[in-house]
């Protein structure tokens, strides 16, 4: 005769038995947690986020990955890299506006973000975990969305700053969690679109006697100390002053001290008083390099070598323009310098090509390559003076590149080569 | 149809959303993994977000938030929960600047040294925090007129 086997104590899932702890629908007691609630901060970040991807999604585009060594090494030939279209170069702000807007409405949508994940995290720990298939799959959906809006949240607020605490590329990484993000945010808003209308319309008690599966309203709330109008104050008020940390540093000028608790907003700035996006002391090269010795070379059907005295003596034109970096800030200044389409024409170029600019540092955006509208543009300039002075070393002596609606890091500075390429027709 | 709802408790509609989600998301895996280091990164950024917001920083802030509300009085909770929900949410923005994480690499970017973020960051928190507690008393005054008038 045999013994029974001891049988292993299976944890049961008793769809109507939580377990203790955050899995009870009383341990969540906030009174102010409810579908309205919810469904106003997720109407807020209906608007603000398709905002903030789809300006994210120009700033790709802007940076023009397909062209030269643009892309940083990326290969731009999977499924989620398309362009729609180059880049205009016109008018000259438009990117320091798509960018400034994405980074500025980006920092004042974060603290509604969290509050609408506060709002909601008792979802989190809904009994039973799984009710069917359609359920399992809307919940790593949702693992997908939260995870996706913090990765990138986190990694935008974190590279605005400087502080690089991620070991990979940022522009990679941000790129890519963009579309986890955008289409776990596409499924949340085709499943919950319903919802969030019920909510809006149907009155709060009704919802509650409906008892609705998962409803955020708590069966034992806790007495109110605040009301949701408070709550919403404060996540408001928090926004409100992101938003101008944004607006500060986008806009610039007067406006630049507003954003008094952001690297861009100092008060202190570069050599002739506006901003540096690079200094040279950080290249570590000696001076040498962009003294007499330095020459311009410029390719095209014929090559040319040019001293900065002969580059000075070709036509020349002044223009304001902006420096856009993609980190949201920009600063305006009036350049002058030589057109690269007169240096286009002087290596016997004349019809629609790309530009090519090497700068005689190395690092990361040491060159650049334009698309043939900045290129075709008479503003896109090499310019060597700036606000009326020569242009410091630090703002690209002997001559940098600058152009109307060009990403910061593509106007190259210390520039030693040039190459225009002819588009095939 | 009725066979999907009953065997997979969802509609068509539902179906194709989540099954569109899981393919954008295996493309931006691939985008991902063009960088065999990288990408390990990645996910470990990707997973940290989820686990430490919502298993870490939000019961936090919730029991700081309780602690704090069960020594204030009922009617001076709001007064105190509002600013700090301001001040806290500006501080998780953009605490990297205010102490000084990112500063070195923002002093090679610009050539410029700035200090006093932390200081700017109180003063603004001590603004807030006086324009709620002159809401405070403001709100104590009509409240006690109107129970005078009464």
């Amino acid at each position: 005769m045999s013994r029974p086997r001891p049988r292993l104590p299976i944890p049961k899932i008793d769809p109507d038995r939580p377990p203790p702890g955050p899995f009870q629908p009383g341990f969540w007691r906030s009174p102010l947690r409810s579908p309205r609630l919810t469904a106003i901060l997720g109407l807020v970040l209906l608007v603000g986020l398709p905002v903030v991807a789809i300006t994210g999604l120009l700033s790709n585009d802007a940076y023009q990955p397909g062209l030269g060594g643009n892309a940083l090494g990326r290969d731009t030939g999977g499924p989620l890299d398309f362009y729609l279209f180059g880049w205009p170069s016109s008018p000259s702000w438009l990117y320091a506006f798509t960018q400034g807007l994405h980074v500025t409405l980006g920092l004042a949508l974060f603290p509604v973000v969290l509050a609408k994940l506060w709002s909601v995290i008792p979802k989190l720990f809904e009994w039973p975990p799984v009710r069917s298939p359609a359920h399992a799959l809307e919940r790593a959906t949702l693992a997908l969305l939260v995870g996706g809006a913090l990765f990138e949240f986190v990694t935008g607020i974190l590279n605005i700053q400087y502080w690089y605490a991620f070991k990979f590329s940022f522009t990679q990484a941000h790129y890519y969690g963009a579309w986890v993000f955008i289409g776990a945010l596409i499924a949340h808003v085709t499943i919950k679109l319903g919802t969030l209308r019920r909510s809006l319309t149907t009155r709060e008690d009704v919802i509650a006697a409906a008892g609705e599966h998962g409803s955020l309203i708590s069966p034992n709330p806790a007495r109110a100390t605040m009301s949701r109008r408070a709550l919403l104050t404060g996540v408001g008020g928090a926004s409100a002053i992101l938003f101008l940390q944004g607006v500060g540093q986008s806009v610039g000028g007067p406006l630049r001290g507003l954003a008094f608790l952001l690297p861009r907003g100092r008060t202190k700035t570069g050599p002739l008083g506006f901003q540096v996006n690079k200094t040279w002391a950080s290249n570590g090269l000696p001076v040498s390099v962009v003294s007499d010795s330095w020459r311009l070379t410029v390719t095209g059907r014929t090559t040319v070598r040019l001293t900065r005295e002969q580059l000075m003596a070709m036509p020349h034109c002044t223009h304001s323009l902006p420096i856009a970096c993609v980190e949201g800030w920009s600063t305006t200044q009036h350049w002058t310098g030589v057109p690269v389409t007169e240096l286009a024409k002087l290596v016997g170029i004349t019809g629609p090509a790309t530009l090519t600019s090497v700068s005689v540092e190395k690092s990361n955006y040491g060159s650049a390559t334009l698309g043939h509208e900045q290129v075709s543009n008479g503003r896109t300039i090499l310019a060597y003076a700036v606000n009326g002075r020569p242009l410091p070393l630090d703002h690209g002596y002997p001559a940098r590149v600058i152009g109307p609606a060009i990403p910061g890091v593509h106007c190259t500075k210390w520039v030693s080569e040039m190459h225009f390429t002819e588009l095939s027709t | 149809m009725k066979l999907l709802r009953q065997r997979y408790g969802g509609g068509p509609g539902q179906l194709l959303a989540t099954i569109a989600c899981f393919a954008i998301a295996g493309a931006a895996v691939v985008g991902w993994s063009q960088r065999h280091k990288d990408f390990e990164a990645v996910l470990i950024w990707f997973a940290a977000a989820i686990v430490l917001h919502d298993l870490v920083l939000l019961p936090l802030y919730s029991l700081l938030d309780r602690v704090t509300v069960a020594r204030l009085p009922a009617q001076a909770a709001a007064y105190v929960r509002v600013p700090a929900l301001i001040c806290g949410l500006v501080l998780l923005a953009v605490f990297p600047t205010v102490l000084g994480f990112g500063a070195h690499t923002a002093q090679h970017a610009s050539g410029v040294t700035e200090h006093g973020y932390l200081a700017r960051w109180l003063a603004l928190t001590g603004v807030v925090f006086l324009i709620s507690g002159l809401a405070y008393v403001i709100s104590g005054r009509r409240s006690e007129s109107a129970s005078v008038a009464e």
